[in-house]
């Protein structure tokens, strides 16, 4: 896993630059600080997949590509309307954008939020209902270990950041701000939750966690909507109408400002 | 005169006969040290024999297969025999073939059922490498939930049953893919996560 070690650390250094300079903008605050200021100029809205990747496709042909889209144009329409922060969408018509470039976008705009809009698919056509998932690191047991203890001496740590720094470094550094990310998104995942089952009457699938590709390389708090099930032939068919789309995109906002601590 | 004239022929008989065996030794060598080399290569030096244990016969090993139910969302298990040994690495390739043929009952494979194993090497650290053929990107358009079922199945069902198997990665047609359809992040090696297993 020679080449997986190399593309990890190019990465890692990659993301550490833009996560340096995203610190500034999204404060690496703890859990107890949380929502009281929220300095947030940018939010960056990604609508799941787009042009040659289709997504999951529904029994009806509807395809998660085009709801995703329809479902983040208006989100970035209430937000827009309603917020004093710029909105930027990671594609706003149906074209091919890699799953890094999405995260580039992010992070070279500096955003301060992330979210991720899909539309779940299983293999059983029964499977139904709502849920926010937020990132989990699948951390390996030594990575786990590692994570421990430099969180746990993290002046150590600083006080052995110097120029020289090496890749390695910057990707341990970088696992340890997407810990503290974590903790935000979770929230943020929790009160978005909560209004897509006020809602939508969607069964309330809860928040989750997964190692999902797109929440792996965003500087910011991130979260992943899965609005409900394209697979499901009743959901796809509420999925595909404008008047349910205007629902999840109401709800994510109404979750987002809970969250922000903005008055509705 | 005709004794001269037999002789040559008998002498021309011996040289021919002589290159027949020298080439028949070549030839024998050839194949053998083929064999050699294709055993040393699928040989996992981490892994004692399971056959060796159990005799030598063609004995049997059961395996517990992760599937999907209609009705909910968790993974569910399914124990089924297959050939056992001679090395983890191959039991495992054929617990996959099994996980990837479907439930006997009634259950359902998150995997397409093109899809192939082609590979499976099982390193010293626990490290679990899968190569699976294109088919598991290409005969199905995954949603997170069915993206996640596929990925689980295949690394509980690894981590499961043998014991040197910590973690697992996933590669396609030999290569590192960035994800199946999408979602997953192939690029790290995953734990088991029996949480989405049926209790």
């Amino acid at each position: 896993m020679k080449i997986s070690r190399i593309h990890r650390t190019a990465r890692g250094a990659a993301l550490a630059a833009a996560l340096l300079v995203a610190a500034a903008v999204c404060p690496v605050s703890g859990d107890a600080a949380a929502g009281q200021d929220r300095r947030i100029q940018t939010m960056v809205i990604d609508p799941g997949h787009g042009g040659m990747e289709t997504g999951a496709k529904g029994k009806f042909g509807n395809l998660e590509k085009d709801i995703t889209l329809a479902i983040s144009l208006k989100l970035k329409a209430i937000v827009e309307r309603n917020m004093g922060f710029e909105v930027v969408l990671t594609r706003d018509k149906d074209v091919d954008v890699s799953i890094e470039n999405r995260s580039a976008i992010a992070n070279n705009r500096k955003a301060g939020l992330f979210i991720s809009i899909h539309a779940n698919g299983a293999v059983q056509k029964k499977a139904a209902g709502s849920e926010t998932f937020f990132l989990s690191l699948n951390a390996t047991d030594e990575e786990t270990r590692r994570l421990a203890y430099l969180e746990n001496n993290s002046s150590e740590l600083q006080s052995r950041l110097d120029p020289s720094s090496d890749d390695d470094l910057m990707m341990i550094l970088w696992d340890m701000a997407q810990t503290a990310y974590i903790k935000q998104s979770s929230r943020l995942a929790e009160l978005v939750q909560e209004e897509l089952d006020a809602m939508l009457g969607t069964r309330n699938r809860g928040i989750k966690q997964a190692p999902f590709k797109i929440l792996t390389g965003v500087a910011c708090p991130a979260i992943l909507v899965e609005a409900a099930f394209i697979s499901n032939p009743a959901e796809e068919q509420k999925l595909a109408s404008a008047d349910f789309q205007a629902k999840i995109a109401e709800a994510i906002y109404r979750g987002l400002a809970r969250y922000l601590r903005v008055p509705e | 005169m005709t004794e001269k004239k037999q002789g040559g022929v008998s002498r021309q008989a011996l040289i021919l006969g002589g290159l027949a065996v020298v080439l028949l030794v070549l030839v024998i060598l050839f194949f053998t040290g083929g064999i050699g080399e294709k055993v040393k290569r699928f040989v996992d030096a981490a892994v004692p024999k399971a056959s060796d244990a159990a005799g030598g016969q063609a004995a049997a090993k059961t395996v517990t297969l992760f599937f999907l139910s209609d009705d909910d969302d968790f993974l569910h298990k399914e124990t089924r025999e297959i050939a056992a040994g001679p090395t983890d690495a191959e039991e495992a390739e054929r617990a996959l073939v099994e996980l990837i043929k479907g439930s006997e009952k009634g259950f359902v494979s998150p995997l397409p059922p093109q899809t192939k194993v082609r590979q499976v090497f099982i390193g010293k650290d626990g490290l679990a490498t899968v190569d699976f053929s294109r088919d598991i990107t290409e005969k199905i358009s995954y949603g997170s939930s069915s993206e996640l079922a596929a990925v689980y199945a295949v690394v509980d069902t690894l981590a499961f049953n043998f014991k040197p198997v910590k973690k697992v990665v996933l590669l396609v047609e030999g290569a590192e893919k960035e994800t199946l359809g999408g979602h997953v992040d192939l690029s790290r090696p995953f734990l088991p996560d029996y949480s989405l297993v049926a209790r």
